[in-house]
């Protein structure tokens, strides 16, 4: 057990929104700042293309964590769609605990284009966090 | 029950329904059936009996069918709370649906375990108070994390993937469904993956569910479908005030963003 959790490597599934997160993602890149392997990224359009099925899919085929992050408010590129995500999550988080899954392995963040240090900043410590938390129960 | 038929039959004589959907004693068995002018006479078998059928699902394929009739159709609470959800999705007119409204008796809401067992407008039976019991989700809430999903994953691996519980419920109307888009889910195979098979349909009731319970009764497996979806109707009106079912002019919050503007609520905000 304790061997196993020595060599744990979280596998965490990211959701950035194409105008502000994977921006951020991309910055993080450009400006050679380090962040986890662990985190990998998906990019879609807006935050509020993110299904909430997306996030259970990722559960299911074993991600450890889930980020979704979007534009700060204010600055969704279709105005609204961050304000819907946030909606979402709270409720998707309220599921998870229900039927036993941790909610802190699902987190919201907002990152702006220009915020690379953030984006590396949110990756290093959501996958401490996960790391600390452990294998997801439904890794298979 | 005279004064419901004649409720009924005044309805179909002015012309002002096409059809009646109640249900009708078929050889000692309550069955739905669409009574019309033509057939004043069935109206005699007319029954009201203590169980329940979907009758908005039903009322939904008659209403396909003949998209310009008015239609009345008998509705208890749970079917009332029904159509306020169909006129908002835009799957009746309201204005084409004249409900015959049925109050359950006590026995019946406290089986139902029914916070509201009263339509909006009562032609039959005297009102009751709703029940107010969460014992259900509080049961599952006091365990401990890991014990609750060994729970739900032992209920949700007895699932034999029938469907019974969207098929009978008022709420799925979509024409296309998530649990059988093969991206999502693993599709074509019994038993379904767990537990995301579940926990689609609970997330998609989230704003949705109106708490009928028909779920659990259509459930060959016995799986306590309806706390999820309770969990999450219970949620919606602790973060956004948003009880489905009551008014048609509230929007879903999770689906649009509400007449109060894009807050998200101060609730919430803690990331």
């Amino acid at each position: 057990m304790a061997d196993a959790e020595k060599g744990f490597e979280p596998k965490i599934i990211a959701f950035c929104c194409n105008w502000c997160s994977y921006a951020g993602a991309d910055l993080a890149g450009s400006m050679r700042l380090k962040y986890p392997p662990n985190v990998l990224p998906i990019r879609v359009m807006c935050s509020g293309r993110i299904s909430p099925h997306f996030i259970l899919k990722a559960f299911q085929k074993g991600a450890d964590g889930v980020l979704v992050t979007g534009c700060h408010y204010g600055d969704c590129h279709y105005i609204k769609g961050n304000y819907i995500t946030k909606r979402r999550v709270t409720v998707m988080k309220d599921l998870l605990k229900f039927v036993g899954i941790d909610p802190r392995r699902l987190k919201s963040e907002w990152i702006a284009g220009s915020e690379g240090d953030k984006f590396a900043r949110v990756a290093t410590e959501f996958t401490e966090e996960i790391r600390a938390l452990g294998p997801s129960p439904l890794r298979g | 029950m005279d004064k419901l038929k004649n409720h009924v039959k005044e309805l179909l004589e002015s012309g002002e329904i096409a059809g009646f959907l109640g249900l009708i004693d078929d050889g000692g068995h309550p069955v739905p059936y669409l009574f019309t002018k033509e057939h004043l006479d069935r109206l005699d078998a007319m029954v009201v009996p203590d169980f329940r059928y979907p009758m908005t699902d039903i009322l939904l394929r008659i209403v396909r069918k003949y998209p310009e009739e008015t239609i009345g159709v008998m509705v208890r609470g749970c079917d009332d709370r029904a159509l306020v959800e169909l006129a908002k999705n835009q799957r009746i007119f309201p204005e084409l649906v004249r409900p015959v409204g049925i109050a359950c008796t006590k026995e019946m809401a406290e089986a139902c375990r029914c916070s509201q067992p009263y339509p909006r407008e009562i032609h039959y039976g005297e009102k009751v108070e709703g029940v107010n019991d969460r014992s259900d989700l509080a049961a599952v809430e006091s365990k401990p994390l890991d014990e609750r999903l060994d729970y739900w994953m032992g209920q949700f691996s007895k699932c034999i993937k029938c469907y019974g519980c969207r098929n009978i419920c008022s709420m799925c109307f979509c024409d296309q469904c998530t649990l059988e888009d093969e991206t999502l889910i693993m599709t074509g195979q019994s038993p379904p993956e767990i537990p995301i098979f579940h926990l689609i349909r609970a997330f998609h009731m989230a704003g949705r569910c109106i708490d009928c319970g028909l779920c659990e009764e259509a459930c060959p497996a016995h799986i306590p479908l309806r706390s999820l979806y309770r969990k999450v109707r219970e949620d919606m009106a602790d973060y956004f005030g948003y009880v489905t079912g009551m008014d048609e002019s509230e929007k879903d919050p999770l689906e649009f963003l509400g007449s109060e503007g894009y807050e998200v609520p101060s609730k919430i905000d803690e990331t």
